[in-house]
């Protein structure tokens, strides 16, 4: 078996010493072009879970591996080319810039990993073809509805083609038929670019557009039967 | 909603924001409080120095009705017999006003007066003396002042030593007068006394006047045909004629006091509209929730105006701490030597600072008035959406004002002055300035416009993010292109001044030694045997000698300057402007300065009619000369001229030359020694007197870069406080970017970068006007308040390096904004619905 | 024994000890008219005309003008023309009944200039437009103040009374408390009087004083009771009475000249003064003992003064309070002459600055 995209080993993550751990030696792997969901209960942890494997939030102890690699061993700045190179991040509240139009919006992680300008403008046409946005390149994302800024984001989170998409309740802004489209389409994207996921959200409906689902409780990741 | 209760809903709501970041409010107030405390400082400062000079005023003519004065030489007191046995005089107090050099140093101004006529005209101050009269009529009796007493740490019954005309004199303290009477640091001594002491036997100074009830006090003074160079005031004339000695000088720190505060009213524009940005949602919300649009702009002023009315109490009990903290160092003039007051007391008028206060809620309503009506214009519905950002406003157009206004400033630049005052060239400032604010969105439009897009993406970013943010940077930085602007125009006026200055001391200091009777001394005169024997002192190559005194031209101007000294026909050694003109050959030739002619309308090829030994003599005006030392005018004649008139060979200043090898310190010394005019005469090198000139003029300039300093540091809160504020609105955004992979300095280099740039366009843009500004305060404003000309000099130097310290404290200031928004929290940041 | 006088006297001489003036000697003879004039080397000297007067009317009025002048000091080698070293003050007053009070005046000016002198070898005074002055055969006295007017003819129809011993009047039990003294009673005036701008004509009598010395009044002495009657019958009558601080009488004395022209000097023994009734100031609160009764020269007088109000303060220039005014003298109930009282010292103890 070839190396999981993703490895958690033993994590434990405490915010007070005197406090229950938020993740509490929790064991886990994703494989590669695995699209999975993680649901649970209001601050049992899920976000934090979250940014601890992005590399935005340590450990205390436990290990975590991107594709094989310890995040413990890096520093700032080779977490901050870790993520720029191999993750892409789709967020609840879309955090779409609403200077840049739309085409520059999804072309940020391009731009940021020194893809030359001619090769990144056609990859972005790309991709907004992808996610349903043809031709809007030049729109202001001010012009657009909230399911379309969450197409731009999740356009930018995979325009680079990241090893690992990571999403942080991404339809909770969305009316439930924009949310049935933008999951659809996640999970899809995410497949079609062959990288691995985790989407978190509380929404059963959202769960279930991934291809499995896991109830966290702080400790392990449990099973759950979609329906 | 009923209105009120809408209004304070909103309020809550805001304060509840408030209290949740107090930055803003604490800036907003700061920078009120700030604008008001200089303006109230310079206000009250300015207050109490014209205070005391009317309390000097009424002390020395008490309840007279008329003041009759000469200059300070004095005059006949035959005069005082004539006037005393007029009909319509009830009383009529001869005064004798002189300086006695102290055998301990310094000096010490010496009143004689009747103590029996005075006190009928003063009885608070001069009722103590009459008590004393016997015992004043010893010829060494002197009564001091307490303020006087406390100075030179002497009771009742001590002795006083003087050095009058080489000679000492020993006074004995008869009585010290208890405070109340008088805050001067005086002696007061029998008017026979004071006579006789000081060699003026003969010769008085002034005489109160009061007349009979029904007879009016300026019409009488009319009648009085008094000698030339004296003149009847009433008390009112005279004060007023204090005033005008300083209120070219005065006005122009008001300005400079109103600049700082119009800057901190920019200031207040910027962080309410930048609230107004911030806070769209709120707005909305309470749209949606009923808060109807005027509601809401009103609710928006209100907090406005509270801002102000702290900032106005904070600012307004500031200025009165620095007013008085300034009066006890510097003196009521701020140290520019034009007031001889010794205030020590700040001027508390209730009303002004009522009116302090008042203004700081004016200026913060006016701050709030834009950002509130763009408050109620928050379309609730699309703010309220999802993701919904603040649309760029667009550049708005307006280019037609700003030529009305740029045009009418150049227009009121050629308006003559208006009560002797520069309001034309005040007025232009004002409309270029507001002109080229208006043109400051255009301005930086047009910059980015012509910025090349960067290959780097951070650049590129950076740019997108402030093309797309000209409306708010445009705020920020109108505060820094007015103090900025300002300043600059301040700093080439004062330079160009200073540096004209310098060489106008060459010109008139060309010797290399000065003797001068000392200004504050009566009790020595340069006399012709003292001639003789300085020209005998070895090292002594040649030396000129001269009179100067001063001349009453007008009763209401103060009054001129006389200077008697050898002058060709041609006035060569004279830093004339402009060249020499034919006089009429039979009058003696005079020249005058540039403030005479503007002030008494005196023209080149004219006649000057000067009062000279009581008597007026004509003068031919031959040529024009540069007086930077006298701005009430001045007037240069020959001094055989003025020795033919007045018979006089007194002298009060020589100027030496050195024989060739002779060392100039020790000539001096030799000087000093051999005239023995201890304190009454001064012998200064001319290196020595140049440069207390110019640390005189640093000195009286000293205040004007304080005040400026404070503007520019406002514009330079404003900028901080934008790029905070900001930084602080954008944490989401730095947020999402450090996630897709930007690291945190990559981050501050941005916002460093964001606040270098804007700040560079603020400084060369305010360079610019500044540069227009500033000719027309050394053309205009300066000219028309001080009467004279200068050579306009721009400091280079100096003005690239406080350009350089702007720009680089804004990018620093940016960065660390940033800092504190990129802090940590970048994960709770994405999460944030802003 | 002129109030204002002495007391301005007390005032500028508190501190100053007489050594160095001349000194009045008995023995000296006063000599008119030469010695009518002013005595400069003398420290304190003044012409003081009190007197009544009556309105065409009939209405009554009391009036007074004096002159003062001082030397208060003996130095004289200051060139300066304001060190004369000698000082003019003036005073003028009107008792007038309907007022109540009194009207009156002040001023005070150093001698010199010709803005203020007092002539010698001639009774000549003038302070700025204030004037008395003998002219020919009569005296004229013109007092121009803030709210009342003195324009008058004084003409002696008597010849001068030369008081104590030919002028030479002791004021207390030493020989060098001293005073040359003479009056000149019964002078009849005519002329203009002024109140709140209406002028009226007047005509009456008057009694002058005039007085020189350096140092009359002794230390002990704290106030004084003075009288000067014109005697309706052509006779005058002075007395005066000194006081220590308890009140008691330390010195006393007075002149007497009948109708006939015969002068009696009157010792100490002879004058007594009894206080009547008193009146205290609203002002001021003193108590003034305002009628009298008088025992001189084996007459014995009732003093009733023309109103009660008559209390004279110049605390503004002189710190100095004291009653001065009109008075009638009744014998048994009828009137016998009217002339002027003067009472010092019932305040605190004089209030010198």
């Amino acid at each position: 078996m070839s190396v999981p995209l993703l490895a958690l080993a033993g994590l434990v993550r405490r915010y007070q010493a005197d406090r229950p751990a938020v993740i509490d030696g929790l064991d886990f792997t994703l494989a590669a072009g695995e699209w999975i969901a993680i649901m649970g209960e209001s601050g049992v942890g899920k976000s934090t879970l979250l940014n601890v494997i992005a590399g935005l939030d340590r450990a205390d102890a436990g290990a975590v591996r991107v594709d094989g690699v310890e995040l413990a061993a890096l520093d700032d700045d080779a977490l901050t080319l870790l993520r720029r190179q191999s993750m892409g991040f789709v967020f609840q509240a879309f955090h779409v810039l609403p200077y840049l139009s739309v085409g520059r919006n999804v072309a940020l992680p391009l731009a940021l990993n020194g893809v030359p300008e001619r090769e990144i403008r056609p990859r972005v046409a790309a991709m907004l073809v992808d996610v349903g946005l043809e031709g809007m390149f030049e729109r202001l994302p001010r012009e657009l509805s909230g399911g379309e800024l969450q197409r731009v984001a999740i356009a930018r989170a995979l325009v680079h083609r990241p090893r690992l998409v990571l999403a942080d309740e991404p339809t909770g802004n969305l009316d439930p038929k924009s949310a049935a489209q933008v999951l659809a389409l996640l999970g899809r994207a995410v497949r079609a670019h062959g990288g691995g996921g985790l989407l978190i959200t509380h929404s059963r409906a959202a769960a279930a557009s991934a291809d499995r689902a896991y109830e966290f409780d702080g400790r392990t990741l449990v099973p759950l039967t979609v329906p | 909603m009923r209105p009120a209760a809408s209004i304070t809903t909103a309020l809550a709501v805001f304060a509840a924001q408030l209290r949740d970041r107090p930055l803003r409010l604490v800036v907003s107030v700061a920078a009120i409080a700030v604008g008001i405390a200089l303006a109230a400082a310079v206000h009250l400062i300015n207050a109490s120095a014209l205070a005391e000079f009317g309390r000097a005023t009424r002390e020395l003519s008490g309840t007279a009705d008329l003041a009759v004065r000469g200059t300070k030489a004095g005059f006949e007191e035959s005069l005082y017999v004539r006037l005393a046995s007029r009909p319509g005089v009830r009383v009529a107090s001869p005064v004798l006003l002189r300086e006695a050099a102290l055998v301990a140093g310094g000096t010490l101004p010496i009143e004689g007066v009747d103590p029996l006529l005075a006190a009928a005209l003063r009885p608070e101050l001069y009722g103590e003396l009459a008590g004393l009269y016997v015992a004043l009529l010893a010829p060494d009796a002197l009564v001091l002042s307490a303020s006087a007493a406390r100075d030179l740490k002497l009771v009742r019954g001590d002795w006083l030593s003087l050095r009058v005309g080489g000679l000492e004199r020993r006074l004995q303290i008869v009585a010290v007068l208890p405070a109340e009477a008088t805050a001067r640091r005086m002696g007061l001594m029998d008017i026979s006394s004071a006579q006789w002491l000081t060699g003026s036997v003969g010769l008085l100074s002034r005489i109160d006047l009061r007349l009979a009830p029904g007879l009016d006090a300026a019409r009488y003074a009319a009648e009085l045909q008094l000698p030339a160079g004296v003149d009847a005031m009433t008390p009112a004339l005279e004060q007023a004629r204090a005033g005008n000695l300083t209120r070219a000088y005065r006005v122009n720190l008001d300005m400079l006091a109103l600049v700082a505060l119009l800057t901190g009213a920019f200031l207040v524009y910027a962080t309410q509209a930048l609230a107004v940005m911030r806070r769209r949602r709120q707005l909305a919300l309470l749209r949606a929730l009923g808060v109807r649009r005027g509601e809401l702009r009103l609710a928006v002023l209100v907090e406005g105006a509270a801002v102000g009315a702290v900032g106005g109490v904070l600012g307004t009990a500031l200025g009165w701490l620095i007013a008085r903290l300034v009066l006890s160092l510097q003196g009521g003039d701020l140290g520019a030597g034009l007031l001889q007051t010794a205030t020590t007391r700040v001027a508390t008028p209730p009303l002004a600072l009522a009116l302090f206060i008042a203004l700081g809620i004016v200026v913060a309503v006016a701050g709030a008035w834009l950002p509130a009506r763009r408050a109620a214009e928050v379309a609730p519905a699309r703010a309220l959406k999802a993701g919904d950002e603040e649309a760029p406003a667009a550049v708005r157009d307006r280019l037609v004002l700003a030529s009305v206004l740029l045009t009418l400033g150049a227009g009121c630049a050629f308006v003559p002055p208006l009560y002797g005052l520069p309001l034309g060239g005040y007025a232009s400032i004002a409309c270029l300035l507001a002109g080229a604010v208006l043109l400051v969105p255009a301005f930086v439009a047009a910059t980015l416009a012509h910025l090349p897009t960067p290959r780097s993406p951070l650049l590129a970013l950076l740019l997108a993010r402030l093309r797309n943010s000209i409306a708010q940077s445009a705020v920020s930085l109108a505060a820094i292109v007015v103090s900025f602007s300002l300043m600059v125009a301040m700093a080439i006026m004062v330079h160009s001044f200073r540096d004209s200055f310098e060489r106008w001391l060459g010109a008139v200091l060309p010797a290399d030694i000065y003797l001068r009777v000392s200004p504050a001394a009566d009790t020595f005169d340069l006399s012709t045997a003292a001639a003789a024997t300085l020209a005998a002192v070895p090292g002594v190559a040649r030396i000129e000698l001269r009179r100067t005194t001063q001349l009453s031209l007008a009763p209401a101007q103060p009054p001129v300057m006389l200077i008697a000294r050898a002058l060709p026909r041609s006035g060569d050694s004279l830093p004339l402007v402009g060249y020499p003109v034919a006089t009429d050959p039979t009058l003696p030739v005079a020249f005058v300065s540039e403030a005479l002619r503007d002030l008494y309308g005196v023209q080149p090829g004219g006649v000057l009619e000067l009062p000279i030994a009581g008597r007026a003599v004509r003068f031919g005006v031959a040529g024009l000369w540069r007086d930077y030392a006298r701005s009430t005018g001045s007037v240069v004649v020959d001094l055989a001229s003025w020795e033919r008139l007045t018979g006089e060979r007194r002298y009060t200043e020589a100027s030496v030359w050195l024989a060739p090898r002779a060392a100039a310190e020790s000539v001096r010394t030799a000087i000093e020694a051999r005239l023995q005019g201890g304190d009454a005469l001064q012998v200064i090198a001319a290196g020595a007197l140049k440069q207390r000139a110019l640390a005189a003029f640093d000195r009286a300039f000293a205040i004007t870069y304080a005040l400026e300093a404070v503007a520019v540091g406002i514009g330079l809160l404003g900028v901080v406080l934008a790029f905070a504020v900001q930084a602080l609105a954008r944490r989401a955004e730095f947020g999402m970017l450090r996630h897709i992979g930007l690291r945190r300095g990559q981050v501050l280099r941005m916002l460093a970068g964001e606040g270098a740039f804007l700040a560079a366009v603020g400084v060369g843009y305010g360079l610019l006007v500044g540069l227009l500004l500033s000719v027309v305060l050394v053309y205009v404003v300066n000219r028309q308040s001080f009467h004279w000309t200068l050579d306009y000099i721009v400091p280079v130097g100096q003005l690239a390096l406080v350009a350089l310290v702007l720009v680089a404290t804004a990018a620093l200031t940016a960065g660390i904004s940033g800092r504190v928004a990129t802090s940590g929290a970048v994960v709770r940041a994405v999460r944030e619905d802003w | 024994m002129r109030a204002l006088g002495w007391l301005l006297a007390a005032w500028l001489l508190a501190a100053a000890a007489s050594a160095g003036y001349p000194v009045v000697q008995p023995g000296v003879t006063v000599v008119l008219p030469q010695d009518s004039g002013s005595h400069p080397d003398f420290r304190t000297e003044w012409w003081y005309v009190t007197g009544w007067l009556s309105t065409a009317a009939g209405q009554p009025l009391g009036f007074q003008v004096t002159f003062f002048r001082t030397r208060p000091t003996l130095a004289r080698d200051n060139p300066s023309a304001f060190a004369s070293g000698q000082l003019l003050i003036a005073h003028a007053a009107l008792s007038d009944p309907r007022r109540g009070r009194l009207w009156h005046d002040q001023r005070i000016a150093r001698v010199g200039f010709g803005l203020a002198e007092a002539a010698v070898g001639r009774t000549d005074l003038h302070l700025r437009d204030w004037t008395l002055a003998a002219g020919d055969g009569a005296f004229t006295a013109k007092v121009a103040a803030e709210d009342f007017e003195l324009a008058l003819t004084l003409e002696p129809r008597q010849p001068p009374l030369l008081n104590g011993r030919g002028g030479y009047s002791q004021k207390g039990p030493a020989a060098a408390s001293a005073s040359y003294y003479y009056s000149l009673p019964g002078l009849a005036v005519h002329g203009q009087v002024v109140r709140g701008g209406v002028a009226e004509a007047v005509t009456g009598s008057a009694w002058l004083d005039h007085e020189w010395s350096s140092a009359a009044l002794d230390a002990a002495s704290v106030g004084w009771d003075w009288v000067g009657l014109n005697l309706d019958d052509g006779g005058a009558l002075m007395a005066f009475r000194i006081r220590d601080a308890q009140g008691a009488v330390r010195w006393a004395g007075g002149s007497w000249r009948r109708a006939d022209g015969q002068v009696q000097s009157l010792a100490p023994a002879a004058v007594v003064f009894t206080p009547g009734r008193r009146w205290r100031s609203p002002r001021t609160g003193i108590a003034y003992p305002v009628e009298w009764q008088l025992e001189a020269a084996g007459m014995s007088l009732a003093l009733t003064p023309l109103f009660d109000d008559q209390e004279s303060d110049s605390r503004l220039s002189s710190g100095a309070i004291y009653w001065e005014g009109a008075v009638e003298a009744r014998r048994a109930g009828q009137r016998v002459g009217r002339g002027y009282l003067e009472l010092t010292g019932y305040g605190e103890r004089l209030q010198l600055r």
